[in-house]
């Protein structure tokens, strides 16, 4: 899928997305330098203090985002496949969701939205069928991991009901 | 409910202990180092004494312990089965660190134990006593490296004070830090650092063997059953004690301290433990409660005027 | 009684049917455990070691056994059906696992991988029991410099995981060093990149980035195919065993991957996945077939599998002979020894050996029992495949995320697991590979501790670096690692692109 030589390549067209990830690479390269100028200078007898491979890092960043510009001029980015977004929503959606009502609704019902909201981005969008069979899966799951193997699963409501 | 099913055939078929006051003790060290061994020592006496069903250690390694007491901190809060393992390294590094999450920040129930520093050269070194050592130092400090804890802590700490007191200025010492006992010890082994310091507990195996010699120990007396001099006995007046404590979660109700407080008593007063001190060589320094958050305090400021004047924080 | 009988001994004593009846529950539940990702073998032991105290020491001991090796052998069957490595040593089966996975030939991959696990686990523990005292002598010799020297070697090895482009492969690898940095620096104790956020004061967690990589980042990336989306996988193309071809591949790699696991799992501060790595960069080059690299080699998984477990006997080594814990799951098994009134150190074959060769015993049983239990479950695995997507999906989220709620069941933590998905989709969408990134976030530390610890007892001298004859060899093997294949390929570029454009049609 990532073949290098597809014919869209030959016309050598600047790829603008290829630009964007120079822009972002050259911005984290900045932000470790600005962090590493903060720190005092420690090296002791080796030298090299905690700023140090930082300040490496962060050169080897920006020589990587001038780099990453120039293939983007030649259009050396290899085709990419068209992406759908509503399946990423979906499952974006469904983690930010576990993660908000995780501590609050427990794991089970936190994790069956989650595992609910993925079906639904591979096409089950059947959320009436969907949420309950996550919830009941997940609580299965949280009684023998929880409850058996004493992982330590947030309980919420619907687990106080069976433990 | 097939898996209910089938889990309540494993919980039949395993015979599961019950879920009674299961503590879990982040040890904020790697493991092998004295953190782990004290966390460890807990966890076996507790089962072992029935005061808990399950007790489970974390390593949580790093920049000593600092790293673990602000997870603990922030994860653990008013979570009255979190337990954290700390001592008089911690004091230090928070201080070194700038640590923003200070003891303050958690519930220190009891002072445990008391270890002192020992110093230690692979059996082929050169240096045969602890003047050899104090000599070599004085010629040439760079020379000397020493291996040992994370900066800023127990060993750092004594290091600074032996080059002090031998009349060379500490701040040109040559301290190797490693984030735990287990990998300073192979340093040590492998004769990559000039000599190593750390509680005797860690040497103790290797120095019966005769992989390392034994050159001081940093107690005011000899210690009885350990065969060394102290470095007070050299002309260096440096006594060092490391001490171990254990902490619970911020955050909690009286009546949650209470409970915690009472477990780590039982545990203390308990023929395993005592059994345990003895053989990991450790002294009993337990104290609990407000007086050991007096000696507490008194141990910060005075950490703190020590770590300034061997130029370790500014 | 010498070596032999005492060995003799622990096997009659670990072969007694109750004895056997406990390594198969051991290894069950290791198994189980060990395949959610995020959770590797040091988790699955601590979770699982409660299960053990009920028992008897010598039954004890031999369902400890077969926990260890259940958990390690669980995380490389997530690895290569699902593209989910639970642990950092299993990153590398994901690479050429999951693409004979895809191509209907899991079977086969899931069999060198337990065929190879056993291979190097009987080979590594024999070892153990009888070199174990000179091997640790070899580890000592390992200080600062030589760690340094080996992380370089394992830096060029981890070029053949880049792909088709250095550009983005370098890219990802600055991307894993630039999340290394952050947390509170080892040898100072300064706070770099933390910018006051406490939680990231002890920096990445190695399994947070890889689950999040690997399996969020994977399953975005899948979902965003829509129907348009690549295939649907075919389970088994072919045999679900091993025919000839592959049992003729995969041999020499299991025993090379033994060769190279072993030391380096020894070693104080080597650690499984550097092994793994350097098996993988061996088998790619030593391999008649270096066209399937990339899509599903078989030596690819065979070598590291082999190394991974072989490397975990190794970690027995230091543990037994010096008690030293050198990973948090050999930290764990101390524990374990701990209540059977075992202490671990030099003295420790002296003056405990029916323990000593009881364990031994107990994981040449368990080994034996893990090939027993999984041989047969291949097919079932396999069956994992043909999951429909929605339900399969689904179902690797709610267990990845599982995994990192176990671990640490915090907001921030599955914050990070959420961003680093992101951050994993998004690289897959531009070509990016994403092993570089786990790898750069383990390694680069280690590097930058052993340099500094290097020159700090050198008051500065770089020339340490070189002088040590252990360190010098390694220097030596990674510049022509480096160098050869760059001469070879300015040689014989044009034949090596015409036969490659002719054997693509």
């Amino acid at each position: 899928m990532s073949k290098g030589h597809t014919p869209s390549t030959e016309t050598r067209r600047p790829d603008r997305a290829a630009l964007v990830i120079a822009v972002f690479l050259a911005a984290l390269g900045g932000l470790i330098f600005w962090d590493a100028s903060r720190l005092a200078s420690m090296g002791g007898y080796s030298g090299i203090g905690p700023a140090t491979i930082p300040f490496v890092i962060a050169g080897g960043l920006l020589i990587l985002a001038v780099w990453t510009v120039f293939e983007a001029l030649r259009g050396d980015f290899p085709a990419r496949d068209r992406q759908q977004f509503g399946p990423v929503v979906w499952i974006v959606g469904g983690l930010a969701a576990q993660m908000l009502l995780l501590k609050i609704l427990g794991f089970s019902i936190a994790t069956g939205l989650l595992f609910a909201a993925t079906a639904a981005a591979f096409g089950k969008r059947k959320l009436w069928m969907t949420i309950p069979i996550g919830i009941a899966l997940c609580l299965a799951v949280w009684l023998v991991f929880a409850g058996l193997l004493q992982l330590s699963l947030p309980a919420g409501p619907l687990e106080h009901l069976f433990w | 409910m097939k898996q209910f099913f089938l889990a309540s055939i494993l919980a039949g078929a395993l015979a599961l202990p019950a879920f009674a006051a299961d503590y879990t003790i982040i040890a904020p060290a790697n493991p092998g180092g004295g953190w782990d061994q004290t966390a460890r020592s807990i966890q076996s006496v507790m089962q072992q004494e029935g005061i808990s069903g399950n007790v489970q250690v974390q390593n949580v390694p790093g920049a000593g312990g600092t790293i673990g007491l602000a997870q603990f901190a922030s994860q653990s809060k008013g979570n009255p089965n979190a337990l954290i393992v700390g001592g008089y390294v911690m004091v230090g590094a928070i201080l070194t660190n700038n640590s923003p999450v200070t003891l303050n920040d958690v519930t220190p129930i009891a002072r445990l134990t008391g270890e002192y520093e020992a110093i230690v050269v692979p059996a082929d070194s050169p240096l045969k006593t602890f003047g050899d050592l104090v000599e070599a130092l004085k010629k040439d400090p760079g020379a000397v490296s020493w291996g040992g804890g994370s900066a800023g802590g127990t060993d750092h700490i004594a290091v600074g004070l032996i080059a002090k007191a031998a009349g060379v200025d500490p701040t040109k010492i040559n301290y190797i830090a490693f984030s735990g006992g287990g990998e300073a010890l192979a340093a040590i082994l492998g004769s990559q650092v000039t000599a190593g310091i750390s509680g005797y507990g860690e040497f103790e195996s290797q120095v019966k063997s005769g992989t390392l010699r034994l050159l001081a120990v940093s107690s005011a007396e000899r210690i009885p059953g350990i065969d060394a001099p102290t470095i007070k006995e050299s002309g260096l007046d440096v006594v060092v004690q490391n001490w171990r404590m254990v902490a619970a979660a911020p955050g909690l109700t009286d009546e949650q301290k209470a409970a915690v407080s009472t477990d780590i008593e039982k545990l203390v007063k308990s023929a395993g433990w005592q059994e345990t001190l003895k053989t990991k060589g450790w002294q009993d320094t337990y104290l609990a409660g407000d007086a050991f958050k007096e000696q507490l305090t008194k141990d910060i400021s005075a950490t703190e005027a020590v770590l300034k004047d061997i130029g370790l924080v500014k | 009684m010498n070596t032999f009988d005492f060995l003799l001994q622990g096997l009659l004593v670990a072969a007694q049917p109750m004895n056997l009846l406990y390594a198969l529950i051991g290894v069950t539940l290791g198994t189980a455990v060990g395949v959610l990702p995020g959770i590797g073998p040091a988790l699955t032991v601590a979770l699982l070691l409660p299960v053990t105290y009920k028992l008897d020491p010598g039954g004890s001991l031999i369902m400890f056994a077969g926990i260890y090796y259940g958990g390690m052998y669980g995380g490389s069957t997530t690895s290569i059906l699902l593209n989910t490595p639970g642990e950092s040593s299993s990153i590398v089966t994901a690479l050429e696992g999951n693409k004979m996975a895809r191509a209907g030939r899991g079977g086969p991959a899931l069999a060198t991988a337990a065929i190879g696990s056993f291979v190097a686990g009987l080979i590594a523990t024999v070892a153990l029991a009888f070199i174990a005292p000179f091997v640790v002598k070899l580890a000592l010799v390992f200080g600062p410099r030589e760690y340094f020297a080996l992380m370089v070697l394992a830096f060029v090895t981890v070029s053949s995981a880049f792909g088709d482009s250095t550009l983005r492969g370098l890219t990802s690898l600055f991307i894993g060093f630039a999340l290394a940095i952050i947390g509170i620096d080892q040898l100072t104790g300064q706070t770099r990149m933390s910018f006051g956020v406490p939680d990231l004061l002890d920096g990445i967690e190695v399994t947070t980035l890889a689950v999040a990589m690997f399996a969020i980042g994977e399953s975005l990336y899948i979902a965003a195919q829509g129907d348009l989306g690549p295939d649907k996988v075919e389970a088994v193309k072919g045999s679900v065993w091993m025919n000839r071809q592959d049992w003729a591949r995969s041999w020499k790699a299991w025993l090379r991957g033994t060769a190279i696991g072993f030391p380096i799992g020894a070693m104080p501060a080597g650690g499984a996945e550097i092994g793994t790595f350097l098996s993988y960069a061996t088998e790619k080059r030593l391999t008649k077939h270096p066209e399937e690299f990339g899509n599903g080699a078989i030596e690819g998984v065979a070598g590291p599998e082999a190394a991974n477990n072989a490397s975990a006997a190794g970690t027995l080594v230091p543990l037994l002979t010096l008690g030293l814990p050198t990973t948090a799951t050999a930290a764990i098994m101390l524990a374990g020894f701990q209540q059977y009134g075992l202490q671990p150190g030099p003295l420790l074959f002296a003056t405990n050996p029916q323990l000593v060769w009881g364990l031994i015993a107990s994981l040449l049983i368990a080994n034996f029992m893990l090939l027993v239990l999984n041989l047969p479950l291949v097919g079932l695995w396999v069956k994992l495949l043909t999951i429909p997507k929605p339900w399969l999906y689904a179902g690797i989220l709610l267990f990845a995320t599982l995994g990192t709620i176990g671990a640490n069941p915090s907001v921030f933590e599955l914050g990070m697991l959420l961003a680093f998905g992101v951050l994993g989709y998004v690289m897959r969408i531009f070509g990016y590979p994403i092993a570089p990134v786990v790898v750069g976030l383990i390694l680069g530390p280690l590097a930058e501790q052993q340099l500094r610890r290097a020159l700090s007892i050198s008051q500065g001298d770089v020339t340490v670096l070189f002088t040590s004859p252990v360190a010098a060899v390694l220097l030596v093997i990674a510049a022509a690692a480096l160098i050869i294949p760059l001469i070879l390929r300015a040689r014989g570029r044009g034949e090596v692109l015409a036969q490659l454009a002719a054997s693509e049609d």
